[in-house]
């Protein structure tokens, strides 16, 4: 369990949490990135680029 | 091996490739390439003892340019920057197709939106405006009149990034509601997937229905040479069936250099992580066999 950066609600995450990754935040929607996982940490994920995709 | 990824972002297919490389018992070096610097000769700290690095950046601007370092410092890296090069801009890969004799839909670039509408009245309706750097079914237009085109053509000139005023016209090509994705390496196919859906684009970033497909023999010659065309590597291979559902006969729109194999992965009976670290642990190997004749010699 971590704290939304953004509302300050309890955000939960998955066991195999990786730094990188983006997390909903269940209450507010948030997307956060995971920048720490021991101890979790994190913050507002980047928004979306033009040129991201595959 | 030491296997180093690039990334930015860690999605469910970056998580399945750590996952399937640290199961194996590979040394995995996650590279975040928002924090590194890349000097001219010198490779960032994160580059030592690598064997491989993984490019799997999200952004294709990151990953034309690390792969290139990457390439500068000789640390091997999948997929080379050559292949992104190709990938990553819808005119050099079209270009790259025709020139191989890959069956590509029909395609025009103008630089003016007059000459662009010059293209798209001589297709005529519908034909397809496509950016030329961009994924996930992002920012296509179906033109379906000219006074639709008109005012798509008017804002594309007004984006303000110079790559919008490159004018990147396509026929329409009538497929049966679906598109096929292939993840192959070097030409090899992994699995392959339809993409359905009622709307005209079927990307899976869109909300297509996936379903596993079984390749013919033409499909897979046409991933093969696709592939080739691009320099090879992992990759994801789109094609169209023309003239309808199995009809056998297709057409190449694209091919993906730092392919997404989520839904893949989700629609086949094939673990393609562990085909993709197959190929990787291969791939390695071999250079290293090449290497080690090199010194010998």
């Amino acid at each position: 369990m971590a704290e939304c950066i953004e509302c300050g609600a309890d955000v939960s995450l998955h066991d195999d949490l990786e730094t990188g990754e983006i997390v909903d935040c269940a209450t507010c929607g948030a997307e956060l990135e995971v920048i720490g996982t021991d101890p979790v940490e994190l913050d507002t994920a980047p928004e979306l680029e033009e040129d991201w995709g595959e | 091996m030491n296997v180093g990824v690039l990334y930015s972002r860690i999605r469910k297919d970056e998580k399945l490739l750590l996952s399937e490389l640290r199961d194996r018992g590979h040394d995995v070096t996650k590279i975040d390439v928002r924090r590194q610097q890349f000097g001219l000769s010198e490779p960032p700290a994160a580059f030592e003892g690598l064997d491989v690095v993984v490019d799997r950046c999200l952004a294709t601007s990151r990953s034309l340019y690390t792969t290139k370092f990457a390439a500068a410092y000789g640390v091997p890296v999948v997929n080379g920057p050559g292949t992104a090069q190709v990938c990553a801009d819808k005119v050099q890969n079209s270009l790259a197709l025709e020139e191989a004799g890959v069956p590509t839909p029909t395609t025009k670039v103008a630089f003016t939106k007059d000459a662009a509408l010059e293209i798209v009245e001589e297709f005529g309706y519908p034909c397809v405006l496509k950016p030329v750097i961009g994924s996930w079914g992002r920012l296509m237009a179906k033109l379906d009149s000219r006074s639709a085109t008109e005012a798509v053509l008017e804002h594309k000139e007004v984006l303000g990034h110079y790559e919008h005023k490159v004018f990147y016209v396509q026929e329409f090509v009538e497929k049966p509601g679906r598109d096929i994705r292939v993840v192959a390496t070097d030409g090899e196919p992994i699995a392959a997937m339809v993409r359905s859906s009622d709307h005209w684009l079927t990307n899976a970033a869109q909300g297509a229905e996936v379903s596993a497909f079984e390749l013919d023999d033409r499909a897979r010659e046409l991933v093969a040479q696709a592939s080739d065309a691009v320099g090879g590597g992992l990759l994801g291979v789109d094609l169209m069936e023309v003239g309808g559902a199995g009809a056998d006969d297709y057409t190449v729109h694209e091919v993906n250099h730092t392919v997404e194999f989520k839904a893949l992965n989700d629609a086949v009976d094939v673990d393609v992580p562990a085909a993709v670290v197959d190929w990787l642990e291969s791939t390695v190997e071999e250079r290293a066999d090449t290497t080690a004749g090199e010194v010998q010699a």
